[in-house]
């Protein structure tokens, strides 16, 4: 307890340590490393590993057991592994903006989060029904818009975000498959889980799941097999098949591509990692040609038909003929074979429009208005600036607010109102003014914490969950995610921009 | 397979392939160091860069005082050696003159010269990085833990120690590389681009240093005979050929046989023959290219070659001209592949 003052009222480890391993003789055993002694339960947020009284959840038991009884050099060994596996094989990601670091290692935590059996079957349902009605959303707005013409959410909210697409008016994808891979960020609170974002353009993340996966299970080898830990590996299978789901009419043994911008994109490791994984091309713009309404990508034997491209180039940059006119990601006409049905693409253009920081707020009412069901996941209770009250009330609560800017991501451009001086808060606040309709306000979110190896002893930290789930002719998950962590002491933000690490997520058999 | 994979791949064994043929040639060089004279390392030097056709770093020649344009610029002018113009116009002044630990540095890591061992690897490792979902994940692992560590290893780290064991074990990692790749490669159409370009630079690098070698040592055997017999025996264990040479002939060393053993014998691994007939049988292994012109200029431009080597070169009067022309043909044969399977128009399709 060196740098947290003692605090009679709340409870403390020391309590713990009291009821697991009572005091041993000294002149029999030598004490048992102190290395929770920086672990503070005091903040009352969710913790991922501790009941409020200090007592391991019974989920994490073993894991508890194990971190507390692994020598010094041990636990030291573990994360090295981990770290170096990381490094050895290269899985880097690259920062914007950064000259230096052009291939960066994501710093990676050694000890897993754990989830039980019952918890992840609700983050399951809850995750699919959300992902389904998206879709079923999509297909709306790019048709009928009956959810528009029944008054459940504006007009204006749907047509002027910039990510709705008027060209794909009128388009049917294959199964009404507009989002077929969805990376959702969950995030836990004392009031449950609850849905940060819906990430449906281009989401990131799944290959560190795997490599995370990968290197604690080799470094924690015996506790993985004791803990009965679900698999993930089988990702990259489910993802083929569900791309396969989406080939045109007729081509039975379809070839898929991977398009992806290329070698400086800050995902590039994890679309290298995927085309190997479901054994498709890595293509650029440049390697796909269309031709008379086909796509064709060029191989050392010359134009091989391309049927499905699982693209990881954003909308704008997908064809200049229709979109971004000077980008040279794309594929020119790529929109023309695909609206004629000679390809398939996933994500489909124009999902952005339902990850809407915007929109975003009215999902519960698309689940309700859509499949009559309550929603299983619950939203994090958000302000838009574009109404009256929601701008009255985001002006008045700056100080406790996060305002978050609609059409920005990955942490960036955002406002956390409890950590900004006065001065950062009235610069912002004229900023919503002039274009409150380009600004959203959620409380500051308790996010959960986790213990982290920080320099040989546990610390708590913020954490948050990006389960993955892909959409074809079903839905599927694999039972895991890619957990972000806040590395820096009492941050919040765990984007891996903005100094955020990873960790891995063990979802427990039973 | 995907145009760009095959022509990254090629690269990669492009690369790959130049790297460690400079750290053979270091290799000797640093060792020569230790018990050499002194006019042997700089000739030593001398044929390295010739061969890679720089000039070195250090005092350019130009800028040393009594500088006449007219007779050619060469190392043993820029290294100062004593006794030549160079030595005594900078009035015997070596500060101003480079020295084998600069051009250690140069040809070892200096980030900007793109022949260092370091650039090639480095390049030979981003070709493998771009390209990692077309070859075995062992591949990857064994190359980039070898990056991970020239990465943090300078000139100054294997200077004062042995500098000799440095290139041993990254010539020795490119080994295990390729014989990785030899085990656990998918021989697809990856596989015979990256063979065809380790094939075809090892046939150009080594026709570059016979022509060096032809250049800088003809002539001094004739005129002592004995002083050069070690440049040539330098150039064999390049080629691990000493023992061979001894076995095939006797251990008197002329230049001539030299030449020939590692031209011609198709036992030896590293002989321009066996590199020729080595990419020939590559380049057979790869379907038809989309552009059948410049596909069929290139097959029959490995076959021609390699006939050049196995016919041509014991009735060849004049060798160096031979050489010359099976550098030219090298060159024209990376164009046509490149325009055969990499660089083609797509104007005119075959679709399938």
């Amino acid at each position: 307890m060196v740098n947290t003052p003692a605090c009679p009222t709340r409870p403390s480890l020391l309590r713990l340590r009291g009821i697991l391993n009572p005091p041993l003789d000294p002149t029999v055993s030598a004490p048992l490393p102190d290395r929770f002694s920086d672990y503070s339960l005091e903040d009352p947020v969710y913790d991922e590993m501790f009941l409020p009284d200090g007592t391991p959840r019974p989920h994490c038991l073993g894991l508890f057991d194990a971190l507390t009884n692994y020598a010094d050099d041990r636990l030291a060994g573990v994360q090295e592994r981990v770290t170096r596996s990381f490094s050895n094989e290269g899985i880097t990601f690259t920062v914007y903006g950064d000259t230096e670091a052009e291939e960066r290692i994501i710093p990676v935590d050694c000890i897993p989060r754990l989830l039980p059996k019952s918890e992840w079957d609700f983050l399951d349902a809850g995750l699919k029904q959300r992902l389904q009605t998206l879709n079923l959303f999509l297909q709306d707005i790019y048709s009928d818009a009956k959810i528009v013409a029944d008054g459940v959410i504006p007009a204006q909210v749907v047509y002027e975000c910039p990510q709705y697409r008027p060209e794909m008016r009128g388009f049917t994808p294959p199964q009404g498959t507009w989002v077929a891979v969805c990376g959702t960020d969950v995030v836990r609170t004392n009031d449950g889980f609850h849905v940060l974002e819906d990430n449906l353009r281009v989401p990131s993340g799944v290959s560190y799941m795997i490599a995370n996966r990968k290197a604690t299970k080799a470094s924690l080898r015996r506790l993985y097999r004791e803990s009965r830990v679900q698999e993930v590996e089988q990702y990259g299978r489910l993802l083929q098949q569900t791309l396969r789901e989406l080939a045109p009419d007729g081509r039975d043994n379809p070839r898929i591509a991977l398009l992806t911008p290329g070698v400086y994109n800050s995902a590039f490791y994890e679309h290298m990692f995927l085309s190997h994984e479901i054994g498709a091309e890595l293509v650029e713009g440049r390697d796909l040609v269309v031709r008379d309404g086909f796509v064709y990508m060029r191989t050392t034997a010359g134009l091989q038909r391309v049927d499905v491209i699982y693209r990881r180039v954003d909308d704008d940059f997908i064809d200049p003929s229709v979109f971004r006119s000077d980008s040279v990601l794309g594929v020119p006409g790529l929109m023309d074979a695909y609206r004629a049905g000679h390809v398939a693409l996933a994500n489909a253009p124009g999902t952005g429009v339902a990850d809407d920081k915007s929109v975003y707020a009215y999902v519960p009412d698309m689940i309700r208005y859509y499949r009559n069901e309550e929603p299983l996941l619950q939203n994090v209770e958000t302000h838009l600036c574009r109404n009256p009250e929601g701008l009255a009330y985001t002006l008045d609560n700056l100080d406790t607010l996060v305002v978050k800017r609609v059409g920005e991501s990955g942490g960036y451009g955002m406002l956390v109102g409890i950590q900004a001086t006065p001065e950062e808060r009235a610069d912002y606040a004229k900023q919503i003014r002039a274009n409150p309709s380009d600004f959203i306000a959620q409380p500051t979110l308790d996010l959960s914490r986790s213990p982290c190896l920080i320099d040989g002893n546990f610390e708590p930290r913020h954490v948050d969950l990006r389960p993955f789930i892909l959409h074809g002719r079903t839905t599927r998950i694999v039972p895991g995610a890619f957990c972000r962590v806040a590395l820096r002491r009492g941050s919040i933000v765990v984007n891996s921009s903005q100094g955020g690490g990873g960790k891995d997520v063990w979802v427990l058999q039973d | 397979m995907l145009a760009r994979s095959a022509q990254g791949l090629y690269w990669m064994g492009r690369y790959l392939e130049r790297a460690d043929h400079l750290c053979r040639l270091l290799r000797l060089q640093t060792e020569a160091l230790v018990d050499r004279p002194i006019a042997e390392i700089y000739s030593g030097w001398n044929r390295i860069y010739t061969c890679l056709d720089r000039q070195p770093p250090g005092a350019r020649p130009d800028s040393l005082p009594g500088y006449d344009p007219s007779l050619p610029d060469g190392i043993l002018q820029v290294m100062g050696v004593p006794g030549t113009r160079a030595w005594q116009s900078s009035g015997g002044d070596d500060y101003t003159l480079a020295d084998s630990f600069t051009l250690a540095d140069d040809l070892t890591f200096e980030r900007s010269n793109s022949a260092s061992v370091f650039s090639c690897f480095a390049m030979g490792r981003e070709n493998a990085r771009q390209m990692r979902h077309c070859i075995s994940a062992e591949m990857w692992t064994t190359l980039n833990l070898a990056y991970l560590r020239i990465q943090q290893v300078d000139i100054l780290d294997i200077w004062n120690t042995s500098p000799e064991t440095f290139y041993a074990d990254t010539a020795a990692e490119i080994d295990t590389f390729m014989g990785v790749a030899a085990a656990t490669m998918y021989r697809d159409e990856g596989w015979h681009f990256m063979q065809l370009g380790r094939f075809i630079e090892r046939a150009q690098l080594a026709i570059a240093l016979f022509l060096s070698q032809m250049e800088l040592f003809q002539l001094t055997h004739a005129s002592s005979p004995e002083e050069s017999e070690s440049d040539w025996i330098t150039l064999l264990r390049m080629y691990h050929a000493l023992e061979a040479y001894n076995r095939a002939y006797s251990v008197e060393i002329i230049p001539d046989q030299v030449l020939d053993l590692l031209a011609t014998d198709p036992l030896l691994p590293d002989s321009l023959c066996r590199s020729l007939d080595v990419l020939a049988a590559e380049l057979a292994s790869i379907d038809p290219g989309p552009d059948p012109e410049y596909d069929a200029a290139a097959r029959r431009l490995t076959g021609r070659l390699a006939s050049m080597v196995h016919y041509d070169w014991p009735d060849s009067a004049d060798r160096r001209r031979l050489l010359i022309r099976l550098s030219t043909y090298c060159m024209d044969l990376h164009a046509l592949v490149s325009a055969a399977f990499f660089d083609y128009a797509t104007a005119a399709p075959s679709p399938t």
